[in-house]
């Protein structure tokens, strides 16, 4: 699976704080380590990016490109931001993201033809997250079409689901794999990426690793393409990099419904059992779903 | 050709806990189907009542809610045994005496208190502290040591708070209510947790109830789960019998203080949702609603 590393997010405080003072530090030092651990992009999340988007988005690309060669995703709801950010670039880059809202199929769209982007497309609408598999499939059809229209070949749009936490809607944190395995039928060629940790938002922080960990396996199988995820998680890269197939193959055996004795098996092994059976909604999530 | 109606059977079963000892003791709970589907099997514990009293007088309540009790109120036992008189199954009393925020009466007062209702009726009690999840600790632990052997139901229980009083109930027998607000996720956790060292038929599940136009419909979907969860997926952390402590709740909104008619309504209403729900035990105030609950629950209404 091709992995976007998460960590340049300006709602962490350092990295807001760097950008505020631009000062190259600490950015440099999270791009190195996530371009060290593995990732295949480095993701640059700006959020809405209200105060010199041009200036600051294009400080922070070259920041990076001065330290990795790795290829960028540009990920800001600014669409000023984003086109500079798209035109700085050195590599072809991921534009993240647009949507079925209004204003980004009128203003990203066109920058990921006009920049010949890569560019993610969720399936969010004007009316926010659509609640199941069928408004899901509606939304991104829709969107889909329109970008093809403009000349966007399937290939270049990764279709992005829109995960939920578990803690907050585990029957659609459930419905998510159906969503991910149908779209090669719906969308021949798109590709498909997801924001993994959002899985575990609301989670107690030591225990967002194995959920995301494990819900990068499930959904890896029914076809996801990339995710965009914490790379500084060692067990995830060297899940993704085929290092723990034991660890895999459990937990496709969980999917199957195999009924595999928790006895048999050590701790590190139950918990990857309970964590798939929570999420594909087979037991009811709490905080303590490993302490049973 | 002739139609069968479809019928459902349920790999999970709801622990039956015990209330009261010997000829007082009354079983809630222990169904594997869901609520009032008598279609599919048996119930053999109908759902219980419980009227609820105070240790102090409750001078806040409507005033016709107050009138059913007016010579009473200022004695535990005698109110006590007019709710029996008036049909309950059980008491409840709460020890609103102790609440921080009102008189802050002492712990060994109130136990003293329940220990002379306990011992004065032939009835199983409920016990509810104040709600302080500071206080409740020495509230509760101090009653279920005087009511040793009492097999009472002592709550809430709250994840602040469940260590000290479940041990104390642990070591003198009794059984809690594990109170959770409006959350299915953190009412398993709290679930979870107990189950390290406190038994599943000892333990009763309260996940809130709002009172009718005042959140009633969360209360009813989150039992409703609940008996899905524990009945149908067979979740043994889910597996405990429900109460709805929903009197208090009923008679503090504005319409059951209206009138006498639809104060008793607005109550009633909100009871039988949450029966059809799955609550397993009702905790009540208006002796007319009892009785409603009564006949439903007999099949009358």
């Amino acid at each position: 699976m091709v992995l976007i590393g998460e960590s340049i997010h300006i709602i962490s405080k350092n990295v807001n704080d760097a950008v505020k003072n631009r000062d190259p530090k600490v950015i440099q030092d999270l791009a190195r380590a996530q371009s060290t651990a593995g990732a295949d992009y480095i993701d640059i999340n700006l959020g809405p990016a209200k105060k010199d988007p041009e200036e600051m988005t294009k400080w922070l690309v070259e920041t990076i490109q001065d330290v990795t060669d790795l290829p960028l995703s540009v990920d800001t709801l600014n669409p000023v931001a984003m086109e500079a950010g798209l035109k700085a670039c050195k590599k072809r880059p991921l534009l993240n993201s647009s949507s079925g809202r209004t204003d980004s199929k009128e203003r990203m769209l066109p920058l990921a033809k006009k920049y010949n982007t890569d560019v993610v497309i969720s399936v969010l609408t004007d009316k926010g997250c659509p609640p199941d598999v069928d408004s899901r499939t509606e939304s991104i059809m829709e969107t889909v079409t329109i970008a093809n229209d403009m000349g966007i070949p399937n290939e270049d749009i990764w279709v992005d689901p829109i995960i939920l936490p578990v803690s907050a809607d585990q029957k659609q944190v459930a419905e998510a794999g159906e969503f991910i395995s149908i779209l090669a039928d719906l969308l021949p060629g798109v590709k498909s990426t997801i924001g993994l940790s959002n899985v575990s938002n609301g989670t107690p922080e030591q225990l967002r690793g194995i959920l995301n960990r494990t819900y990068m396996v499930m959904l890896g199988r029914m076809g996801l393409y990339s995710a965009i995820a914490d790379v500084l998680d060692e067990e995830l890269v060297a899940i993704n990099k085929g290092k723990m197939p034991e660890i895999v193959d459990l937990i496709y055996k969980t999917m199957d419904g195999e009924d595999i004795p928790l006895s048999s098996l050590d701790k590190q092994k139950q918990d990857y059992v309970k964590t798939t059976k929570v999420l594909m909604g087979k037991t009811l999530y709490s905080h303590a779903w490993l302490e049973m | 050709m002739e139609y069968k109606a479809p019928v459902e059977t349920y790999t999970g079963k709801v622990a039956e806990v015990v209330i009261g000892k010997g000829d007082k003791a009354i079983k809630i709970g222990g169904e594997s189907v869901l609520p009032f589907h008598f279609f599919e099997g048996t119930i053999q514990n109908p759902p219980k009542l419980a009227l609820e009293i105070w240790d102090i007088d409750p001078a806040g309540w409507a005033e016709w809610v107050r009138e059913p009790y007016k010579d009473v109120l200022a004695d535990p036992v005698a109110w006590a045994k007019k709710c029996l008189d008036y049909g309950a199954d059980l008491i409840c009393v709460r020890l609103a005496s102790t609440d921080p925020a009102g008189d802050n009466a002492p712990a060994d007062k109130a136990a003293a208190a329940v220990k002379t209702v306990v011992g004065s009726i032939k009835a199983p009690v409920i016990v509810y502290g104040s709600g302080d999840e500071t206080k409740d600790i020495a509230v509760l632990t101090k009653v279920a040591e005087v009511c040793s052997g009492e097999k009472l139901l002592l709550g809430p229980v709250v994840k602040e708070n469940f260590e000290p009083i479940s041990k104390a109930a642990l070591d003198h027998g009794h059984s809690i209510i594990a109170q959770t607000p409006l959350d299915i996720n953190l009412e398993k956790e709290l679930n979870v947790k107990l189950l390290k060292s406190f038994p599943p038929d000892r333990i009763v599940i309260d996940p809130l109830s709002s009172g009718l136009g005042y959140g009633m419909e969360y209360s009813f979907t989150i039992m409703e789960r609940t008996k899905h969860i524990g009945v149908m997926f067979g979740d043994s952390t889910m597996q405990m019998p429900i109460i709805a402590d929903l009197g208090g709740e009923s008679w503090k909104t504005k319409q059951a203080k209206e009138n006498k008619e639809q104060g008793i309504l607005w109550e009633s209403i909100a009871a039988i949702s949450l029966l059809l729900a799955g609550a397993n035990v009702l905790v009540l105030r208006h002796p007319d609603s009892c009785q409603y609950m009564k006949e439903a629950i007999e099949g009358k209404l």
